[in-house]
């Protein structure tokens, strides 16, 4: 039953896209729908890595802030300060994997 | 207030900081041992090298110290008013309007006393949220009526002006004094607390609404045991303050009235009995009341040690950071007092107050 069901795929895709062109809202072959799934995927991985920045980027304001803090009171604390800050760096390291999976 | 958003981060780390450099239990022992000029010298090796320095030439012995303390003090106080910004910079200068109340007393008691304005400027702590040019302009009033008319615009007005009567009735400064204090504690809760029932219910501000109350509490608790003690025929309810959660102001002058019942009153509280325990039962035996309000003194610091811990990115660890520094301050003070009239080093422990 699936294996009819998936060999008889393509020939819907066919005539789905042939619905569409017939009610001539959007013309679009099996290659543009490939496209636009491509698409699709580049966003959604624009989207991830975007906010995993963004919530690094908030995450960072105030480990940075602390970090200002204990350099302004104390010389040494500048490595371990900069460590620190840069530490949720590593969300928008693991949000780019996102990036090579959907790419 | 100061505008822009809190920043409870960067506050926090620089006062974490600077905690660390206080001073241990280490130091007070040796600290216990040395005469006052040792002691100038010990604080010349510490913290305190850049006060010291400077009014080493004008200074010497225990005012050297005392002159040095105030002066450190009031640079970090300073600096943490400097700091912070948006809600924290409220809830911090709220507390440290306390200073400013201390400058005008001492300022209003050097204007009543003819005292010249450099002698009275020399014992200004200046840590609180008045404006360096306001406080000139007090020093340079001769007239009581003159410099309360200087602080238009302040939350002070209003309450001196009330007060200025009375002292012209009387002649005593005592009115003044007390409208002062009275002031202050009245504004330490208002606005963060909608008034009873409507305070906040958890996240830090309740706590630091319950070390406000606590330390009206026990400013009323204090009050009230002297009075019990000294049996002076006052009316406690003028020094009454309100916003506590201890006493209210009928069951304060019933209370002051019979002392065992006062102690009764305080141990069975269910916020403080249990911390004050040990207190309280030293206080029934010994009556030493002394012993009573440093044990009063060590409990709110370790109330707010705690605080800071709960809650460790917020106004709680400024807040203990604030009174382990004036505890310090009171202590060292209290060293060199100390040995400067000769008390031996046990009677000098008794008067410290260490966690």
């Amino acid at each position: 039953m699936t294996e009819i069901a998936l060999t008889e795929l393509p020939a819907f895709v066919e005539t789905a896209s042939i619905a569409l062109q017939n009610n001539g809202s959007a013309a679009m072959g099996p290659e543009a729908a490939q496209n636009m799934a491509d698409g699709y995927g580049a966003a959604a991985a624009g989207i991830a890595v975007g906010l995993a920045a963004l919530a690094a980027g908030y995450a960072e304001r105030g480990i940075g802030a602390a970090a200002v803090g204990a350099i302004a009171e104390d010389d040494d604390m500048f490595v371990p300060g900069l460590i620190m800050t840069v530490l949720p760096e590593t969300l928008v390291i693991l949000a780019l994997v996102v990036v090579f999976i959907l790419g | 207030m100061s505008a822009g958003a809190s920043n409870p981060e960067y506050v926090n780390a620089r006062v974490r900081s600077r905690r660390a450099s206080l001073f241990s239990d280490e130091d007070y022992r040796k600290l216990i041992r040395m005469g006052p000029s040792e002691i100038a010298r010990f604080m010349e090796e510490t913290e305190y090298e850049r006060e010291i320095n400077e009014l080493g030439a004008r200074f010497s012995g225990v005012d050297l110290i005392e002159y040095a303390l105030n002066r450190n003090l009031a640079k970090h106080f300073e600096d943490l008013i400097d700091w912070a910004d948006g809600r924290l910079y409220d809830l911090i200068a709220r507390y440290l309007r306390k200073f400013d109340v201390w400058n005008l007393k001492t300022i209003i008691r050097g204007i009543y006393t003819d005292t010249a304005p450099e002698d009275i400027r020399t014992d200004l702590i200046r840590a609180g949220e008045l404006e360096e040019r306001t406080i000139d302009r007090l020093l340079e009033t001769d007239d009581i009526e003159d410099a309360i008319e200087v602080l238009y615009g302040t939350i002070y007005y209003e309450p001196l002006t009330v007060a200025y009567e009375e002292f012209e009735e009387t002649g005593a400064l005592v009115p003044l004094e007390n409208a002062l204090d009275r002031e202050f504690y009245e504004n330490l809760l208002a606005d963060v607390s909608g008034g009873p029932g409507d305070e906040p219910q958890e996240g830090p501000e309740a706590k630091y609404i319950e070390f406000l109350q606590a330390e009206i509490d026990f400013r009323n608790a204090r009050n009230a045991l002297r009075l019990a003690r000294s049996g002076a025929d006052l009316d406690p309810a003028t020094y009454y303050i309100d916003g506590g959660v201890l006493f209210d102001e009928s069951e304060l002058s019933r209370l002051v009235g019979d002392y065992d019942a006062l102690v009764d009153h305080i141990a069975e509280n269910r916020r403080y009995g249990d911390r004050l325990s040990a207190a309280l039962g030293q206080l029934r035996e010994a009556d030493s009341l002394i012993q009573f309000e440093h044990a009063l003194d060590a409990a709110l610091l370790e109330y707010a040690d705690t605080l800071s811990s709960i809650y460790p990115a917020s106004v709680s660890a400024v807040l203990s950071y604030i009174l382990a520094k004036e505890r310090e301050v009171e202590n060292i003070r209290a060293i060199a007092r100390g040995r400067e009239v000769g008390l031996d080093e046990n009677e000098i422990e008794e008067e410290l107050v260490i966690l």
